[in-house]
């Protein structure tokens, strides 16, 4: 068996992060190699260097054995590398044969499209790897698993023998999950190559005969599958941090400050993304939801400010059913929310910070007098947002983009604070800033429970959710799986509740 | 057959199909009202006249919006079409060569709107509406060089140029003449219909036959090609297209400057065909009814025939009708075709459009009752509210290209 695909020394960065930082692996031939890691471990960008979307700054890619170096797909699919990207790339109103051979059209004279020659490929394609799809059909009549097989048979049908697979299963239910498996069982035995890349362990081991796992762009280590458990790899993944610094004692009370009941949201495809959600927080209380991105918090945040129309079920603020209010009614009931970007939801970036201030706020004193904006009295809250909250900037007519990152969270946390919410969630609170604005969110978060506000938190960041949470429970697939107390969890065994290894036994 | 077998079929059996219903609807009203004009040749061949410049800018239109790009800016390269295509002509003595600078000339329109919107991504809007106040300042300009020192000319008009002219179709509409006959024959409908084919081959306009032509180039361009088929990714999904090697940059660029090419050429139709000089605002927003065209079409080719013509009849028929009483009668087919409208829409189960249009219907028969001449204004108005009425019941089954107007960057995935 000869090497099919040799990365060396792979570094990519961009402004202010690096995300891929010296990897090294190499794929056989005619094995599936799976590439795990967390989101964010820099698996994407290492798939987009290596099928030619984006350069790498350094290091050396081999495809079978010769040293490559791509500028753009095509030169990758020359190679016989072929991608299928988590968010597919179809369109929707094209039929399944124009998106097919999209790039490569066999043509008759005068560039006119052969319908007839590509569908007999097609169906040769079909036939040599038991794929089978209506070439006609149009892709918006497809259901997910039919899409996802016309992205494989675009790639086979460009003659690819390394394939490239970006979380596939991250859309499909566990029976097209199963076909998807069937099929590239099917594309082995074939004698291509396979890289597939996913966080769902039990998935990976069951199909992979080899794994690499990422973690903050480093790749760590190559395991054979059959070597290890998902316990093993939840460990890799996450890798043992330092210890939670933060417990004080408990400020929860016996008062439910928001109640959430049976919510189920449904995803554009008519699936459920949460499944039948419950739960309660108590005045002075932290509830951390744990969960790999995509697991439906989004979803439920969404439904909780009122974002999104859940399928079913309620939400009380402090025993008011607010289902039917608007988010503007909401918050006027006493809920904050720090979204998970703030570039997109938290900031107007060109406004200046006493306009930031007031968003969510501008109908009310000191922000409004009756119909008008209150400029004046604008300026003076928002001085006291950025005196109170450490907000460092010049003055307040500066605009929202010219503070560091940091110092923009500080500002929504400020301004979503200082109203005094019953209930504040937090997203993702301080991803992306440094460490000095990560402990004074910190402190503001404990000030605020301490003060018998209610906090749900949401974090990627294992310690933080440890650390500040009262209670955590687990989502994964749209579900609470788990509900477990921070004093006695370590970050690796969450990790393992978080990518569901724990829930089938495999954990400890 | 039922209403959505009807839907499935091809987009060149549906739109005779329509063609043919609509007819009769005319002949009806022709009927009923004793107005002779809604039918004949003169009518048929000036409302041709009047959509020809709307097909082809609207076919500009749906060049530009299916590769991804709003082409607001027609109406400017139309009228860099106009100067360009009188200049052409006086300057080399052929109106061939204006019709081929009126092309160029929209074409450096749709250049400069390709380089703004897919070049630099500035708004498709901003950089269209940018072309509409440039081009008519431009023409001017140039207007009061060059016209202004000729004879006959000043800073607004040209000297007067020679017209492309046109050909009679041998056998069916002269010599033995068999549509003419057929219409003057007077049977109910079938004299119609042949009043209507007659009245398109008759001293039919080299630029009318090359407009026409154009629709199933267009068609099959977009749908049989490579070309078309790159060209439509990128009004679709760019970054599937890019993820497949495909330049996608290259087919806007290509795209929105056909799309100025046949606006401009769009524009020398009406100095070479209907006015035979050019003349300042000439193009009286022309370039915003192809837009209404191609919307009404469905951003497909023959769907944009079918609004052109829709949009031209009405001002073709006004220009006939000096007493107005035509024009009148068309209040009775919008009433009809509103009445058809409320009916599908209750079998539809769609219970607020229906009574819309019957509200419509019903205001539109009171209007046709209770005056005898249409105002003035009704036949420019005409196409306006038109495109209003379809929007509004048509809206839910438009598509348009899924990613036109949005910005795209290379590597923005």
């Amino acid at each position: 068996m000869s090497t099919a695909i040799e990365l060396i020394g792979i570094t990519k960065r961009f402004p202010g992060v690096i995300a891929n930082d010296n990897i090294n692996f190499s794929v056989e031939e005619g094995e599936i190699h799976a590439i795990c890691g967390e989101n964010g471990a820099g698996k994407s960008t290492l798939m987009k260097i290596l099928y030619g979307m984006q350069p790498a700054d350094e290091g050396v890619m081999k495809v079978n054995g010769v040293e490559v170096d791509f500028s753009s797909p095509t030169d990758a699919i020359a190679a016989g590398i072929g991608m299928v990207h988590q968010h597919f790339m179809l369109a929707d109103q094209f039929s399944v044969i124009e998106n097919v051979i999209l790039g490569s059209e066999p043509t008759t004279v005068g560039g006119i499209l052969d319908f007839d020659t590509a569908k007999t490929h097609l169906a040769e394609v079909g036939d040599a790897y038991g794929l089978t799809i209506d070439p006609d059909d149009f892709v918006s009549e497809l259901e997910v698993g039919e899409r996802q097989r016309v992205e494989i048979i675009k790639v086979l049908y460009r003659g690819a023998n390394i394939l490239i697979l970006d979380e596939p299963t991250a859309v499909l239910v566990p029976q097209e999950v199963e076909a998807l498996f069937d099929n590239l069982r099917e594309l082995k035995a074939a004698g291509s190559t396979i890289i597939f890349i996913d966080h769902k362990l039990q998935e990976v081991l069951e199909i992979s005969d080899r794994i690499t796992i990422i973690r903050r762009g480093k790749s760590i280590t190559t395991v054979n599958a059959a070597d290890v458990t998902a316990g093993d790899l939840a460990e890799l993944m996450v890798g043992e941090e330092l210890p939670s610094p933060e417990t004080t004692e408990s400020t929860v009370t016996d008062v439910v400050a928001l109640e959430v009941q049976n919510i189920t949201v449904l995803d554009e495809y008519g699936r459920p993304v949460v499944h039948d959600v419950s739960f309660k927080i108590h005045q002075g209380e932290v509830l951390g939801i744990a969960g790999i991105e995509g697991n439906g918090q989004g979803e439920l945040v969404d439904a909780i400010v009122g974002m999104e129309r859940p399928l079913s079920g309620s939400v009380y603020l402090g025993g008011l059913d607010v289902s039917l209010k608007s988010v503007r009614q909401r918050r006027d009931e006493g809920f904050g929310y720090v979204p998970k970007d703030r570039h997109e939801a938290g900031l107007l970036l060109v406004a200046p910070l006493w306009e930031n201030a007031a968003l969510g706020h501008q109908t009310k004193p000191p922000f409004a007098k009756g119909w008008w904006i209150d400029r004046k009295g604008s300026h003076q809250r928002t001085d006291e947002i950025r005196e109170r909250f450490d907000v460092r900037s010049p003055n307040a007519d500066v605009a929202a983009h010219a503070l560091s990152g940091g110092n923009q969270q500080k500002l929504i946390i400020g301004r979503e604070l200082i109203g005094d919410p019953k209930v504040i969630i937090l997203a993702h609170p301080t991803r992306g800033i440094d460490v000095g604005a990560q402990a004074a969110v910190w402190n503001e978060i404990r000030s605020a429970r301490a003060a018998g506000q209610a906090s749900l938190l949401i974090s990627a960041d294992l310690d933080e959710l440890i650390g500040l949470s009262d209670r955590i429970v687990v989502m994964f697939h749209g579900k609470l799986v788990a509900e477990l107390d921070p004093a006695e969890i370590t970050p690796r065994l969450l990790g393992s509740y978080m990518t569901g290894a724990a829930l089938q036994g495999g954990a400890q | 057959m039922s209403f959505t077998q009807f839907q499935k079929l091809p987009a060149y059996y549906r739109w005779p199909i329509l063609a043919f219903v609509g007819i009769v609807v005319l002949a009806l009203v022709q009927e009923l009202t004793g107005q002779g004009l809604l039918t004949s040749t003169t009518t048929i061949q000036t409302a041709l006249k009047w959509a020809m410049p709307i097909l082809i800018a609207g076919l500009g239109g749906l060049l530009s919006e299916r590769c991804g790009v709003v082409n607001i800016g027609l109406e400017g390269m139309m009228i860099l079409g106009t100067w360009f295509g009188a200049w052409g002509t006086l300057q080399f003595g052929s109106p061939w060569w204006g019709l081929f600078f009126g092309i160029l000339g929209g074409a450096m329109g749709g250049l400069l709107h390709a380089i703004a919107t897919v070049g630099f991504g500035v708004d498709h809007i901003v950089s269209g509406v940018a072309i509409n106040i440039l081009a008519p300042g431009t023409a001017r300009y140039l207007s009061d060089r060059v016209f202004a020192q000729m004879d006959g000319g000043s800073i607004s008009q040209s000297p007067r140029v020679e017209s492309l002219g046109g050909f009679t179709w041998p056998v069916l509409a002269k010599g033995p003449d068999l549509f003419g006959r057929v219409e003057r024959l007077d049977w109910f409908i079938v004299s119609d219909v042949f009043g209507v084919l007659r009245g398109l081959l008759f001293q039919m306009s080299y630029l009318t036959a090359i407009g026409l032509a154009l629709v199933p180039i267009s068609a099959f361009l977009l749908t049989k090609t490579r070309f078309g088929l790159r060209l439509r990714i990128a009004g679709e999904n760019p970054l599937a297209g890019e993820s497949l090697g495909i330049n996608i940059y290259r087919q806007k660029f290509i795209g929105v400057i056909i799309s100025g090419g046949l606006a401009g050429m769009a524009g020398s139709l009406i100095v070479l065909d209907l006015a035979q000089l050019y003349r300042q605002n000439q193009t009286t927003g022309r370039g915003f009814i192809a837009l209404a065209a191609l919307i009404f079409g469905n951003w497909k080719a023959s769907g944009v025939l079918a609004g052109a013509v829709l949009f031209g009849y009405p001002f073709g028929l006004s220009l006939r009708d000096l007493e107005g009483t035509a024009t009148r009668s068309l209040l009775l087919v919008i009433a009809i075709a509103l009445v058809v409208v409320m009916v599908w829409a209750f079998t539809k189960q769609n219970i607020a459009d229906g009574i819309l249009a019957g509200t419509v219907a019903v205001g539109s028969l009171l209007f046709f009752l209770f005056t005898n001449t249409a105002p003035s204004w009704l036949p420019g108005t005409m196409p306006y509210v038109l495109v209003l009425l379809v929007l509004v019941f048509a809206s839910q089954r438009l598509r348009m290209p899924a990613a036109v107007g949005l910005p795209y960057r290379k590597g923005g995935s």
